[in-house]
């Protein structure tokens, strides 16, 4: 039965050789599965989204009201509910761990340049769904959060007030922009799920990197996925699952804001506008730009925003290091840290309101974050001495099995 | 299996080690799997009519005094169309007349059409007040009473008509043999809550009748 | 390698919780005390009997100015989100009908008429008949209660503290809105300090701060009429998944140990 789809349709054998066989560096570090994590968010998201999407109503007059609907008198609405608005914030949480790992162990570098520049694409693709997604229920936040970053817009010159026409469907966020939104953001996640294929079939031409940064060269430096990922990937899982059902079960509002609970009021805007936390050191960047000679700071900081993610796509080539992992690079294992912090100052900032101290930290944190990946990488790179990299990776794996706590032996050039 | 750098241990405690490690794996299988089963419930039953829509299905109290014998009025009970007519003594003694029940094709409400409280000659609780299931048996449309005699075709006892393919019933609403629809316009849960109100939706203390029982609607 | 990574961990919580108390205390207004209540924690459950009161102060009290749109008489029965507050269908009935305000509908012969009550129905408000009348009246819209203990940062403690927050000797020299709170934000609200006195129920004997807890109670259950449920589940899910997660770490060991 097997043989015969498998002849007509090679589907069985695709799993064996992609999930059952595939060779799999033994060293890989828990690190190293929240690629596996943010898939199944994805597959969360989608499957409570579909469920949440039968019930509610894309219409500014009844969106608030079908969502309390579906807390208060949908079997279980309140369930999907909240799994779907937490889900949000632990697929950011995953996958931005993600992008961290692979910035640490250098895992954009040669040849998985393009599986990092996917993963950015699924990243963009993440953002614009998320703001949307945000924008249904149609509380305060959803409203004018979706007024503020559509009108951001508007800083391109020559066409940008006819652009955010465009986008709202009329004179301002109103039904249209509601009803465009909910059919985008229904659309996207289904071409986050391709983009994601794609991400997945570049990482099976050359395999997944490893936290020694070095590539496999014997068959020992390999085991097959099955047993030991698949077991280690649904541990990861559940430990994963207890952090995210503590939220949904016990304070599911801890990482949302109080004001979206109250119905959009285009007349009134709250004190405070801001997104959601994923959000918050894009924004800051956003407000953090001053007038720059000619540019004006509106359209400084949009350029500055889109930039914050389209330096990333460089970096494969603004890193000059000939070593992967920070493991072995002492000076750029600090500078990481240095950048992990810069975007937690960053994401303060961006919670605050732009005043006093904020603003020269904003600022400061913004120059900083572009200085470390057009400055400080490629300097780094270049003027760093590496540690030496070990022989392979069954000998470093096996050294620490057998008790050994000597560093890896120095062999030749890396 | 790598080699271990021991020798291998007797045959009997591996044995045992190899039913722990089944077991084990088989345990972490079992619960991953009772999980994710346990986890699609909560999606499937969200699907289940939710509880504002099974309240605006509640019972419905209809005053029946306004009605005129040989009239009928049509309420909406969950979403469709109910026939509440008052029949004459006329209308009632046809019934019963023997050239009118050797036209139908289950005279005797034989198949689960109604509750057992209208299982009778004349489909309701007190004769005069007939409530049915406006739907045609054949495929959904709202037939057409039309209670005067020979109104629809010489030798018309009197009954409904539907417009759509042709089907026929009687002042009780079963189906004439011969015409498209299968069965009996089905006979909605009604009790009369005091002379002249009928609340639909309810049965008379004592009864259970659910109507997704019926054979059809 | 283990202790960056619990570095990392440590400054992600970090992160995480400098976001969430997003925008923390601000104009002056001083810190919320903490309340018991005991829809509290993890095992919180909602008390009946505190609801049903809270209901009562809400309706003689609070309904004068508010509206509590998400929540139908039928929400209060045993067939409610939750399970209601305690009160049986027959109850609901005559809450409803009891209903101080008449609701506007149409008869048969298509006439606008005005009746009592239904279960399908939410309380109005009774002392306007619209929001452009609130406004006229008011000055702005009193808001509706529905959901107020989540639309506000601080949660059942704030509504609390806010309705015990009005100072009468503050209020002495100005005659009308605005009134002084002392826990809200700017201080000056619109809303006068509303006559929790104690024997706002008829038949209820209670001071004006259990009044007002009665009142925070039923509607914290009103912005979340699952919550029980909610934790309920979430209990059996969490030790679910904790006892699968060691079950698999074992596997996961044992399954790892065939390598060296």
């Amino acid at each position: 039965m097997v043989r015969w789809i498998d002849h007509r349709l090679p589907i069985f054998t695709f799993m064996k050789h992609e999930l059952n066989d595939y060779p799999t560096p033994r060293n890989l570090s828990y690190w190293w599965n929240f690629g596996s994590l943010a898939g199944i968010m994805l597959v969360i998201m989608i499957v409570t989204g579909i469920f949440l999407a039968m019930e509610y109503t894309p219409q500014v007059n009844d969106a608030f009201d079908s969502v309390e609907r579906i807390r208060r008198d949908v079997n279980y609405g309140w369930l999907i509910q909240y799994l779907h608005m937490n889900g949000a914030s632990f697929f950011f949480i995953v996958t931005y761990i993600h992008i961290f790992r692979g910035l640490y162990y250098g895992s954009y570098k040669e040849p998985r340049e393009l599986l990092w520049m996917l993963g950015l694409v699924i990243l963009l693709l993440m953002m614009a769904t998320a703001f949307m997604g945000y924008v249904l229920p149609w509380g305060q936040m959803s409203f004018w959060g979706a007024t503020v970053i559509t009108n951001l817009f508007s800083a391109i010159p020559v066409v940008g007030q006819k652009i955010v026409t465009w986008l709202w469907g009329g004179f301002a966020v109103d039904n249209p922009t509601l009803n465009r939104f909910y059919a985008l953001h229904y659309l996207l996640p289904f071409v986050i799920v391709g983009v994601v294929m794609l991400h997945l079939i570049a990482l099976h031409q050359h395999g997944s990197n490893n936290p020694l940064g070095i590539d496999r060269k014997t068959p020992q430096d390999s085991i097959p996925f099955h047993p030991y990922y698949t077991i280690k990937d649904m541990f990861g899982l559940f430990a994963f699952l207890i952090v995210y059902a503590i939220f949904v079960f016990f304070m599911p509002d801890a990482l949302g804001d109080p004001q979206n609970y109250i119905q959009a009021n285009p007349l009134q805007t709250p004190p405070e506008i801001v997104p959601e936390w994923y959000f918050l050191p894009f924004y800051a960047i956003l407000r953090s730009v001053p007038n720059i000679l000619f540019i004006p700071s509106k359209l400084a900081g949009v350029l500055c925003l889109f930039g914050a993610i389209g330096i990333l796509f460089f970096l494969p080539w603004l890193d000059t290091s000939r070593v992967r992992s920070a493991r072995f690079r002492p000076i750029y294992k600090w500078v990481f840290w240095l950048l992990v912090i810069d975007v937690a100052v960053l994401g303060d900032c961006g919670a605050h309101r732009p005043e006093g101290w904020y603003i020269f930290a904003g600022r400061m944190a913004t120059l900083y974050y572009f200085v470390h990946f057009l400055i400080l990488m490629p300097l780094i790179g270049w003027f760093e001495r590496p540690r030496p990299l070990p022989t392979s990776i069954a000998t470093t794996v096996m050294k620490r099995s057998s008790g050994s706590l000597a560093a890896a032996s120095p062999v030749g050039k890396s | 299996m790598a080699t271990t750098a021991q020798p291998s241990p007797a045959s009997a405690p591996a044995h045992e080690g190899e039913t722990r490690r089944d077991f084990i794996q088989i345990a972490a299988t079992a619960l991953v799997g009772v999980g994710a089963t346990i986890a699609a419930w909560p999606f499937i039953d969200s699907m289940n009519p939710a509880r504002d829509t099974l309240a605006a299905g509640a019972p419905v109290d209809i005053d029946v005094s306004k009605i005129q014998p040989g009239q009928q009025i049509v309420v909406l009970w969950r979403s469709r169309p109910i026939f509440i007519m008052n029949r004459t003594p006329d209308e009632l003694k046809r019934l019963q007349e023997a050239q009118d029940t050797s036209l139908l094709s289950d005279p005797d409400s034989k198949a689960l059409q109604q509750p057992e409280y209208a299982k009778n000659w004349h489909r309701s609780i007190k004769p005069e007040y007939l409530v049915l299931v406006g739907i045609c048996t054949h495929l959904g449309c709202i037939p057409i009473a039309k209670p005067d005699p020979g109104s629809v075709e010489p030798n018309w006892p009197g009954g409904y008509f539907c417009p759509c393919h042709g089907s026929k019933y009687d002042l009780a609403g079963r189906v004439f043999a011969g015409v498209p629809a299968p069965l009996n316009l089905p006979v909605p849960p009604h009790n009369f809550v005091s002379d002249k109100v009928i609340r639909v939706g309810e049965n008379p203390p004592g009864s259970t009748f659910d109507l997704a029982s019926v054979e059809q609607l | 390698m283990m202790r960056t990574s619990a570095v990392a961990l440590a400054g992600a919580v970090a992160f995480l919780a400098l976001a969430t108390i997003a925008v923390a205390q601000d104009e002056g207004t001083p810190p919320l005390p903490k309340q018991k209540w005991s829809f509290a924690g993890p095992f919180g459950t909602y008390d009946r009997a505190a609801l049903q009161r809270g209901f009562g102060v809400y309706q003689n009290v609070c309904e004068n100015c508010h509206e509590l749109g998400l929540i139908h008489f039928g929400d209060l029965g045993a067939d409610g989100p939750g399970g209601g507050i305690g009160y049986n269908e027959e109850q609901v009935k005559a809450i409803a009908a009891a209903s101080a305000k008449q609701y506007p509908d149409t008869d048969d012969s298509g006439q606008p008429i005005q009746r009592p009550g239904r279960p399908t129905d939410t309380p109005l408000p009774l002392n306007y008949d619209n929001v452009k009348q609130a406004k006229a009246l008011f000055g702005t819209a009193p808001p509706d209660l529905s959901l107020i203990v989540k639309a506000r940062e601080g949660g059942a403690d704030y509504v609390y503290a806010f309705l015990s927050g009005f100072s009468e000797d503050k209020n002495k020299d100005r005659s009308g809105a605005p009134y002084y709170n002392e826990y809200f934000p700017g201080h000056n609200v619109a809303m006068p300090p509303p006559p929790l006195a104690g024997n706002d129920v008829p038949g209820v004997k209670a001071t004006a701060d259990e009044e007002r807890r009665d009142v925070v109670t039923f509607l914290s259950w009103a912005s979340e009429p699952t919550m029980e449920d909610r934790k309920r589940t979430g209990i059996k899910v969490l030790i679910f998944l904790i006892a699968t997660t060691g079950v698999l770490y074992f596997a996961k060991r044992q399954i790892w140990a065939s390598l060296h």
